[in-house]
């Protein structure tokens, strides 16, 4: 009670009886969460408007006679005539660790029932994307724990790689297994007490997606621990465009605050489909032309601007992105997915086929690539899986024109043999990312022929039955691959025991 | 009906056609207005719409008015219009509007620039900080 009346009596003591200077219009029309509004004389591009009964508003339309401005909250209170005033503040989120485990909007507040944020800093939501010089190359991997993606594809701190594929191919699956990863590896390293180990805090951005997936995807993360290291903000399909439009510069806003602060973050767009859906929405209804397929003109500029905003800096923090795209039967080139795909640094390509046959993740491996290429891999996957993208395309190859004939020579016959293995091996449940060791691990015995007397539909089994054998008995032999990050003579001596050991336990069940 | 482009054209040049000196002329948008009577241009409602909000836009940033709760002299507003044609670099007269919502006070409002100064204001800003 007591800290109530002394707010209040603070909130007094900083009132003056100076005039105070407003610039002020009136909402001329509103329809569809844009508001038309007349006068406004000084108003920034961007500026936040304030409106009756707490709403805000942007002004994104500054024309002669009028300005156009979407409303973020409520509309329906809103009425022709009514007083507006600009706040001379360009809109900001709140940013810190005191978002990591929370669910919050667009503008950064908490809808997950928890309580207020104590937010010490507000970044703004537009923000030039960091310059040529301050930049460093992207040198350091971010493990997603998808062995297809970490042997074939890897990812970099500070890249951005898109996520496309048509709908129901495990686009989101792929981004969360990401984040759980980061969990799992953040966990690991701060108990470790590693003083050179560098957490990735992940930032999970849900544009105009089902209220129900969302909750799904809180779920998913909380249950395996991966909640308190991500923020996750929540614009909905229910959220006016306005909301779904801001949501992705919120976050990375909110990305951006752990990059200037010396620490590495992950930001998962999901999806950028959406995005410029709600963005041509918007767009249309503020009148401003339209182009191919009726998106503005500047849709291209709305998305690099945005994933610009993703970097390694020099002296500083990184903040990797993975944007997701929705493509309609496999299309990727469409107007949107074309533009990520040429803002992005490389793509991974889900196939609606894989995905039916039974590979999961269906990455393509022929569609798929990372332009930071092996300069993001610790030198134990090169070691172990550098040849492994080569000869999956090679035997997608040989098996398309296996089809036609019988009669195969028998290398050709083994380099099937051997693909279809590598296939197996890389199915992988989800919300179950493998640690980087145990990926060395497995495609090691693989590279050494250990899967090869196994038969083709065992090979699953097998590899699980060694991940477990691995993980329950040689712990320490893990240990050693994931500090020293290479194959030295000592660890392959090592992995060789437990290899043969494993196979002869193996072979006896 | 906010009127097409050709039309948005037309009210942006009659309006200019109105000023004098960079003032509003009363004669000369009296000629404005029987130029449209006997033209008779196409969307004519459209663009006297668009002429009127030009007029009431320029009129409103040469004119302060006034609210204010409790009597006003006539000195005090001489000072305020004074005081604005000062700042504004350009005529202003003032009126006086009572208002009792504001409790005490005034708010001066020239063009689209509103200056608050009344316990209403102090109490709106007061109610949006704690």
């Amino acid at each position: 009670m007591s800290t109530v009346v002394e707010q209040i009596e603070q909130q007094i003591a900083k009132l003056s009886s100076k005039a105070i200077k407003k610039n002020t219009g009136t909402i001329r029309a509103v329809a569809d969460g844009v508001a038309k509004l007349d006068g406004l004389s000084d108003v920034m591009y961007n500026e936040m408007v304030q409106f009756p009964g707490g709403a805000i508003g942007i002004a994104l339309n500054l024309e002669a006679d009028e300005v156009g401005c979407v409303v973020l909250g409520d509309v329906s209170q809103l009425k022709e005539g009514d007083e507006v005033q600009t706040t001379g503040k360009l809109l900001s989120v709140p940013v810190g660790r005191a978002l990591l485990g929370r669910v919050v909007d667009a503008l950064g507040r908490p809808v997950d029932g928890k309580g207020p944020i104590d937010a010490k800093e507000f970044y703004p939501v537009e923000k030039i994307a960091p310059g040529i010089m301050v930049r460093k190359s992207v040198n350091q991997p971010l493990f997603t724990g998808i062995m297809a993606i970490d042997s074939m594809i890897p990812i970099g701190r500070g890249q951005r790689e898109l996520i496309i594929g048509d709908r129901g191919t495990g686009k989101t699956t792929i981004c969360i297994d990401t984040i759980i990863n980061q969990g799992r590896i953040n966990k690991v390293g701060l108990a470790s007490g590693d003083k050179s180990f560098r957490p990735v805090y992940s930032i999970y951005v849900a544009i105009g997606q089902k209220q129900s997936n969302v909750v799904r995807t809180i779920a998913a993360l909380e249950a395996a621990g991966a909640l308190e290291y991500t923020v996750i903000v929540a614009a909905t399909a229910g959220d006016n465009p306005a909301n779904q439009y801001l949501a992705p510069f919120s976050g990375a806003s909110i990305g951006e605050w752990f990059m200037e602060n010396g620490m590495d973050a992950l930001i998962v767009y999901d999806d950028l489909s959406k995005h410029a859906v709600a963005y041509r929405q918007i767009s249309l209804i503020l009148k401003r032309p339209s182009g191919r397929e009726a998106y503005p003109g500047d849709v291209f500029y709305l998305h690099s601007r945005l994933l610009e905003r993703a970097a390694r800096l020099d002296g500083k923090g990184s903040l990797t992105a993975l944007p997701v795209i929705e493509t309609q039967a496999g299309d990727v080139s469409a107007y949107i997915p074309t533009n990520v795909i040429s803002i992005t640094d490389g793509q991974i390509f889900l196939e609606t086929d894989l995905f039916n046959q039974g590979i999961r993740p269906a990455v393509s491996v022929g569609l798929s690539v990372s332009r930071v290429g092996s300069s993001a891999q610790i030198k134990v996957t090169k070691q172990v899986g550098g040849k492994l993208k080569g000869e999956l395309a090679q035997f997608r190859e040989l098996a398309a024109f296996a089809q036609f004939g019988s009669d195969l020579d028998a290398k050709t016959k083994a380099q099937l043999e051997r693909g279809s293995r590598i296939v197996e091996l890389f199915k992988q449940p989800q919300l179950n990312p493998l640690s980087i060791e145990l990926q060395a691990a497995i495609l090691w015995a693989l590279q050494k022929t250990y899967f090869d007397a196994i038969e083709v539909k065992n090979v699953v089994s097998a590899a699980n039955s060694l991940k477990d054998y691995l993980t329950s008995r040689k712990d320490a032999l893990l240990t050693k691959i994931r500090t020293e990050a290479k194959l030295s003579d000592e660890i392959e001596a090592g992995l060789k025991a437990a290899a043969d050991e494993w196979k002869s336990t193996f072979a006896a069940q | 009906m906010r009127g097409d482009k050709k039309t948005k054209l037309l009210a942006k040049q009659l309006f200019k056609l109105s000023l004098r000196d960079g003032q509003v002329s009363s004669e000369q948008v009296a000629g404005v207005l029987g130029y449209i009577e006997q033209a008779a241009p196409r969307h004519a409602l459209a663009l006297l719409k668009l002429y009127q909000q030009a007029i009431v836009t320029e009129l409103a940033k040469s004119h302060a008015r006034v609210e204010h709760a409790g009597p006003i002299s006539a000195a005090t507003l001489q000072l305020i219009a004074s005081a604005m044609t000062k700042k504004y670099a350009r005529p202003v007269t003032a009126t006086a509007q009572p208002n009792p919502r504001l409790l005490a006070g005034l708010r001066v409002r020239i063009g689209s620039d509103l200056y608050e100064s009344s316990v209403a204001g102090q109490l709106a800003t007061l109610s949006h900080a704690v």
